[in-house]
Parts: C-alpha cells; structure tokens; sequence
C-alpha cells in the first residue's frame, strides 16, 4: 500500500496574518528577529552575505557554496520536498552544522541565540511569511534490521534507481553521477555511502529514514515518500547501513550524532 | 595565542566569529580552541587544504607611548653624585613598536594539533614562548585532549589575548606579583613547559584541564627533577536573554629548590634542594549581558616561608624572627562595551594587596598594587583575511611605599595609541 | 472594472494523449463564447539551418530502451518545413489587473521511454499538473523554478503525483537526475492567453477582449522576442515570429 497523498504547493500557500514572521519558536525559546541580526552580522554574513543569498565574500572560494536564503530551499528538513523547513530543523542545521562543507557545528552559541538566528534567517524569504509551514514527518519506530531486511533493501536501491548516482556499490560512482550539479548548477557529487562520513542531515537510523522520505531540496537527492512504504524506507535504511565498513566506526558517530542540544 | 588569521584564511571565517574582538576568544572560539584548533566539520585535516596554503601569520604594533613615572630618584645636580638624591617624575614619549609574534598553528593530521610561537621582542631578540603538540579527542571523545610541550596554562582569561597594551595596564598583576623579598620565580602568566590532560563537552560549557610541568617556570634546558601540577576546572551556564556565563576554579601548586647541591663550591644549577611548596589559588567569571560583559578574577597567593624571605631551607636560623610564608590576595574586574564586533570599549581595575608578609617587620601593605585602565579598539576592517585594529588606552598604577627614597607610594601611568595588526 | 470570470479548460495537458507533436496546443474557448472576442495566431519559424537532432544514448538504464515508444533524440531544436516546435506564445502585457480562477481539470507530463512528453507544458498557476510515470523504470520529477518552490520527487513505475505551481514563471526546467538527458519546460501563467506551438510551429491565442497587448514568444534555446498587437472586437491578427539559427550551432 503506498503512501499515497498529493502535495499540493497551492494548498500550503496561505496568506497568514496571525503568523508571526518576526519570531522563530524552538521548544520553549521564542527567538527574535532583532538579535538574530546582529548576530548574523557578526558570525554569517561573510558567507551567507548581508542579503542572505549565498553570495558573502568568502562564497567564490567555498564549495560547496553556501546556502541562499532567498530561495528558501534546505536540505535538511522534516517537512516535504518543496515546503519550508520548521523552525526546529533550521535551528538543527545551525547546530549541527553541515559535514564536510564550511558550514561550522554552532552549538557553542547559547540555545536562545540559534533560535533568535533562525527568525532572522525567515526574513530573507517573502515565502515565510506567505505559507503556513507544512505538516512534520513524524519518523515512525525502527524495526529490528535483519538479513533479510538488508536484501530487500538492496533489491529496493537496484528498483529506485539509487545505484544510478550512488553507484552499485553506493561509492558515489554511478553513471549519471559525473552530470549532477545542484539547483544553481554547480556540479554535486552523490554521496559516498561506503565512506563511514557523517550525513549531512545526521547520521542516526532515523536521520537517514527523513533524507529519503523528505528528500534534499535543491540538490538531485529527491524524496521517496510516495515511492517507498514506511517498512520499505526501513530496509533501504537498513541496507544503507550495511554499506558502511563493518567495525561500528560509523554507528558510533551516529550515536554522537543523535544526541541534540 | 592570540589572535590568528591563518585559522580566518584555512575556515573561510572571519575575525569576528571566533574574537569579541580580537585577541579575546568568544565561546565560539573558545570551543574551537579547546577542539584543537578544528571545526569538527570533517575538513580539520592538511589534505583539505590547498598545498599552497601555510598556517603562518605575526602580529606586531606600531605606537605611540608617554609612560611617567612620580618617584624617580634623580641626582639633584646631573652628573654629580655628590649632590644628592631626590624622587622627580620622569616622563618619556617616543614612538615604539611592540616586537612581532610569529605563529604557526593549526592540525599536522586529523585531532593532532600543533603550534609554535617563536616571539621576537622590540630589540630583534627572539625566544620561544609556546610550542607543542597536542593529541586531540582521545578514544574519540572530546574529554581527552592531551597536550605536551609550552604552553599558557588553561584559564578562560588569558594574558596572552588581552584586550590592554600599555606598559602598565598591558598585563595582570596577579598573574606576576611576587612579595617583596619573596624569591619565588613563578607567573601564572608564564608558558609553562610539561603536559596537560584536558576535557570539554561537546560545546565547552565544561570543561576541565590537569597539568603537570617543570618547575621552573617554563625556563628549557633546566632539569628540575621536581614538578608542579596545576588544575582548573569552568562550567557554563545560560541565564535567559542575557547570556552565556561560566566560571572556573584553579589551583597551581608548586615547588622551588631554596638551595643548591655544590661542586667545588659553585653551585649545580640543576641540582636543587630544599624544595618548598607555593600556591596560587582562586576563581574566575565571564559574564555577559548583552553587549555588555565583564571578566572576573580572584586569586590567593602563598609562598612557602624559606622561598618569601629567600632563606636557603637548611639554615632556618637566618629567617627573621616570628617569620611567616607570605599570602597576599588579588583580582581584578576588567569590563568591555562590544558596540559592534568593529568598536570595542574596555576598561579594567584590579588589585594586589599582601595579606600577611614574610618579615613581619616590613609593612604588610609595602608593594600592594592598584591599578586602573581604559581604553578603546576599533576595527576599520573585518575580513577573513588579515586584522587590523586602531588601539588607544590609558592605565594608572599605584603602588604601596615603593618609593626608593621616601617609601612613598609610586605612581606610573602610561598612555598608547597606535595601529595593532595581524596578518 | 470589468472582470473577466471565464474558465478555461486547458488542451496543453491534454497533449500527453497526442503522442507526437500533433495540432497545435492553445487555449480553448470556453462553453460561453463571446462574440466580441478577438484572436491572434500565427507562425513561430526558424530561419537558418536546422541541426540535426541526434540519437541519444541510453544504455545507462536498459529499461528505458524497453519501452516502445519513444524517439529518443535530442529535441534542442525542433522544426519542421521551417516552423519552429515547442515555442511558448504568450500575452506579457496589456491584461492589466484582471484575475482569472484556475481551471479544475489538470494539465498532464507522461515520461515515456525516458522522455517527457511533451517537451513543453504551458499551464495555468495553482492548476494540478498530473505527473505520469509510463516506463518501466522509476525516475524522478525534479523542476527547478526561480519564481516557484523546488521540488524532487522520486516516481516509480505507475505510482500517480501531482504538483501545483502558485507563481507566473517562463520556463521552469524540469530534469529527471537519473536519466540525465531528459528535460522538460513547465510555463505557468496566471491568465489563459498562452499557446505551445506544435507542427508547423504555429498557434492560435483565442478568446482575447479587445485591446493592445505584448505577445511574447519563448524558446527553451533560442531565447524570446516579442511584438505588440492591437485587436479590436472579433478581430483576428496574424503574427509571425522568426529565430534565427545561434552562430556557430
């Protein structure tokens, strides 16, 4: 049975006069927009530029290039491919950061501060004011990997046509990989699944779950939400996992990379 | 360490995001600092990096300075001994220029970090003040770092990244004070030379640092067989809409040798004996509010009563009677307006008052110190690149019946504008 | 001010069902015809010499050489005895404030063969676009608008998708990542006066209140130009467009 629901970017675009785009919420933090600036021009502004479109002064030396803001696309969310990312998935990616790019983890600002941040990242959308943020995925419990979950999963990324990126062996090396470049038409690279690399998005069993079923907006990773059932998404994870070299280096940085402040 | 835009250059990051304002870390920096001087972003290591890159970069200053002095003894006629003596106040001004500090830094491979500051002071002679290598995230867990060579010890205020230049308001007087008398060569202030076991979480708001070094404050070549151990221990903690604020505790327990095994009557410099123990002890706070914050520092000194009266330990029959080992209390509360990360305003009291003197025939209060300084740094740019800062400050010292003739309290000041850059 | 309310049933859509380039694809008049209404048509030619289009490569996916269909040959440049293919013809200006609802029934992209069909869709903003996947392999449907949300779907044999566009953009590119060589243009207009020329490159704008409007005329390669035209009541003005070959193509 397959997950079957439209998504319909006219539905998710409201006019909404109660919804406060000069504040962000996280938790029980409220952050404004006000500090998030002054903030921003002290710790963003050389990439992310004083317009918030990826062009500061350090962005023709960065790849990959830093985010533009204006266009309101993220990777990292846990709402639909084409919707806006909720407040708590930016203030996730500022934490976080973003691996293997210059994109730092910023949890050394206080919590109050990544959330003022965040309000302040809105701003550079008319889009967010504009649509109600999407339905979350809820990311539902793991079942127990086993053998047999691996190979169906391995049968899953021969159907989905993963291993035209990824490569049969998930090394990154497929055909259609050397013609990928992002939505400003940079060249992107499909990521390596053998690597042991934290993801960019997180590394934990249900990190991976979100990157398939929300895909990454504004590179060639689509979402799989209508293609793949829950219990499917799961034996690909599964499988993904198993890609990585035996001897737990990467499940240990996952569980670092589970944990949130 | 101070400020180093090599890091600005290799992280595509600016001054500003790891500096207030540069020298002084904010916890952003702070944290990278602890992490080994990495991002953690999976790019720490060389072979991300262009081979053309090089981890180098100096620091120097180009100034102006008027430093006076009130209890200057003077002969009363110049050039005739015989006339007497009597305490003028000198004052100079001249144009002068700070030394350079050359620093190399940054990671030899993934969670190896390394640095070497060769400094050269305004004469071109040059030493080395900080070189070591450091095994960051031991067993992959940022609670091990291990760190072997010179260094600063681990305190979140650090002399090396003060935001005060002047002769007499650029350096802490707790961080140097020796009684009167008191024979003790240590500053807490100095590079020290050993190894230091340090930890953090994740986000440095604990962290914790255990040292064992020479004692011989961080003099080479100098082979102590006794060391001293040092430890610190801060916590952060956010206080809603003002900030993150942290505070730490420290102790330093040392020991010198108060005599000296002979051969043939001179001395073997290395051969110490008669070791005595000195401490320093106390706390420290960052707090901020805003773009308001302020610094705090407390410490309790106390030397051993050989080492305060520079008495070899086996002859305690030349002590003075009723003789004491010294103690004497310091801090200091140093403030700063971060208009803008390119405008800060900063100013700084601090005091040195003895406690309990080594001969208890001198005057408790004889070389307590006050001092006081202001000043400002503007930053005309702000890049990824290089710094450059426009400084300007005013310090005020008085010290306690220092005057050589009368026992008089000395006063200094001294006044520094000029330009401090960073490449 | 008089406000246009009439709906719009668009035949772009329909086209998937036109395998190959057939009659050309406009707006259609809707069940009330006004008499007054004005129409311009016309020819979108190519001057110069058409490249040749070539045989593209498919063997990355053996699924995709198993379908039928499909010509499976760069479609850069499409023309026939001179008409030039897959040109979007448009109103730019003239229509001033005027608001027109979306129509209800979708608009429709088929890939077949790993290719899009039809190359071009021109639809109407917040109209469903019906996504259908007839191959046997799972591609997925990746436009990238400047002016619109970006989407990235993956899209499995039969599995049925649909996506709305809330915003006026000409042309948003549509790729499919696995199958590097497909490409499609989705334009979506806020008003009903637009036509994709097919064979012979003509088209035909119906239904036009009288007035003076810009008509603009897109090319995915070749780029745009546009003319002015004034129609009065039942009027109907000829217009003819011509690209010329790029240097050096």
């Amino acid at each position: 049975m397959r997950i079957a629901h439209i998504f319909s970017v006219a539905v998710l675009m409201w006019v909404t006069a109660f919804c406060p785009a000069q504040e962000s919420k996280v938790g029980n933090l409220t952050g404004h927009v006000k500090s998030g600036k002054a903030l921003y021009k002290r710790y963003c502004i050389t990439c992310h530029g004083v317009h918030g479109d990826g062009a500061g002064e350090n962005a023709p030396h960065l790849d990959p290039k830093p985010r533009d803001f204006t266009r309101a696309t993220f990777k990292c969310r846990s709402t639909a491919s084409g919707s806006l990312p909720t407040d708590s998935d930016l203030f996730e990616t500022i934490s976080r950061g973003v691996f293997n790019s210059a994109m730092p983890p910023w949890r050394p600002l206080t919590r109050r501060q990544r959330v003022d941040l965040v309000a302040y990242i809105k701003t550079f959308s008319s889009r967010f004011q504009e649509e109600k943020t999407a339905v979350t995925l809820e990311v539902p419990s793991e079942p127990q990997s086993s053998p047999e979950s691996v190979k169906r999963g391995s049968e899953l990324f021969e159907n989905m046509n993963c291993w035209s990126c990824h490569g049969k062996e998930g090394r990154g090396n497929g055909p259609s990989a050397h013609t990928l470049t992002d939505s400003k038409g940079y060249p992107i690279v499909p990521f390596d699944l053998t690597s042991g690399m934290q993801l960019k998005c997180g590394d934990s069993s249900q990190a991976v779950f979100r990157d398939l079923m929300t895909g990454l907006d504004g590179t060639p990773m689509p979402s799989f939400s209508d293609a793949l059932t829950t219990d499917q998404a799961w034996d690909l994870v599964h499988f993904i996992e198993s890609l990585q070299s035996p001897g737990g280096k990467r499940s240990f940085l996952a569980k670092l990379g589970a944990k949130r402040d | 360490m101070h400020a180093i835009p090599a890091f600005a250059r290799k992280y595509n990051l600016r001054c500003s995001d790891c500096h207030e304002a540069w020298p002084k870390l904010n916890h952003f920096g702070q944290t990278f600092k602890d992490n080994g001087y990495q991002l953690m972003t999976g790019r720490d290591a060389p072979i991300f990096q262009q081979a053309s890159y090089f981890p180098i970069m100096f620091r120097t200053m180009p100034i102006w300075h008027r430093e006076s002095d009130n209890r200057v003894p003077t002969d009363i006629v110049p050039g005739n001994r015989a006339s007497g003596q009597v305490e003028t106040t000198l004052t100079t001004h001249a144009f002068d220029i700070s030394g350079v500090d050359i620093w190399t830094a940054g990671t030899l491979y993934k969670n190896i970090t390394f640095a070497v500051q060769p400094a050269i002071d305004n004469n071109g002679k040059a030493h080395l003040e900080t070189y070591f290598v450091r095994f960051d995230n031991l067993l992959n867990s940022p609670w091990l770092n291990l760190k072997v060579g010179k260094f600063e010890l681990d305190t979140l205020i650090s002399e090396e990244r003060e935001l005060f230049l002047s002769n007499q308001g650029g350096f802490y007087q707790s961080y140097h004070f020796t009684p009167i008398g008191d024979r003790t060569s240590f500053g807490f202030g100095d590079h020290q030379l050993g190894a230091e076991l340090m930890g953090h979480s994740r986000n440095s708001y604990t962290r914790y640092s255990f040292s064992v070094l020479n004692s011989s404050d961080g003099q080479p070549n100098s082979v102590s067989n006794s060391y001293d151990e040092y430890a610190d221990f801060t916590q952060g903690f956010e206080l809603p809409r003002l900030g993150l604020q942290s505070i730490g505790v420290y102790g330093y327990l040392g020991q010198r040798p108060t005599y000296f095994q002979t051969s043939n009557g001179a001395p073997l410099a290395n051969a110490g004996l008669g070791s005595r123990t000195f401490s320093r002890i106390g706390a420290y706070g960052l707090w901020y509010f805003g773009k308001f914050d302020l610094s705090t520092f407390y410490m309790h000194g106390q030397d051993n009563v050989f080492l305060g009266n520079g008495v070899p330990a086996n002859e305690p029959s030349k002590l003075p009677l009723a003789a004491a080992g010294p103690t004497w209390n310091g801090g200091f509360v140093e403030a700063h307006y971060t208009y803008n990360p390119q405008l800060i305003l900063v100013g700084k009291y601090e005091t040195v008052q003895n406690s309990r003197p080594a001969n208890p025939t001198v005057r408790t209060a004889l070389g307590d110190v006050k001092v006081w300084t202001v000043g400002y740094r503007w930053y005309p740019i702000m890049s990824s690149r290089a710094g450059l800062a426009w400084h300007q400050e005013y310090a005020r010292a008085r010290t306690t019946g220092t005057a050589p003739l009368t026992g008089r309290d000395d006063t200094a000041s001294s006044f520094l504008m000029g330009f401090d850059f960073d490449f | 001010m008089n406000k246009l309310n009439l709906r719009f049933a668009i035949l772009v859509g329909l086209a998937a069902a036109l395998a190959t380039n057939g009659a050309p694809r406009a707006g259609v008049a809707a069940p009330m015809p006004n008499p007054s209404v004005a129409t311009v048509k016309g020819t979108v030619r190519f001057q110069g010499t058409v490249p040749k289009p070539s045989r593209i490569d498919m063997s990355a996916d053996i699924k995709c050489g198993q379908t039928k269909s499909g010509a499976g040959m760069t479609e850069d440049i499409v023309a026939d005895g001179g008409g030039l293919l897959n040109v979007i013809v448009y109103v730019s200006q003239g229509l001033g404030d005027a608001k027109f609802d979306p129509p209800k029934e979708p608009a429709a992209i088929d890939q077949k063969g790993c290719m899009y069909q039809p190359h071009v869709v021109a639809l109407r903003a917040n109209q469903e676009l019906k996504v259908v996947n007839s191959d046997g392999t799972t591609h997925n449907i990746h436009p990238m608008p400047n002016n619109n949300r970006e989407l990235n779907q993956s899209q499995p044999p039969g599995v049925p998708f649909s996506m709305t566009f809330a915003r006026e953009e000409v042309a948003i590119p549509v790729k499919c990542n696995i199958h590097p060589w497909m490409h499609s243009y989705i334009a979506v207009f806020k008003h009903p006066y637009f036509a994709v020329t097919g064979k012979g490159g003509t088209f035909e704008i119906g239904n036009l209140p009288p007035g003076t409007y810009t008509i603009t005329a897109w090319h995915e390669k070749l780029g745009s130009s546009f003319q002015k035209v004034t129609v009065g009541e039942s009027e109907t003005q000829t217009l003819d467009f011509v690209f010329k070959a790029q240097a050096g193509s």
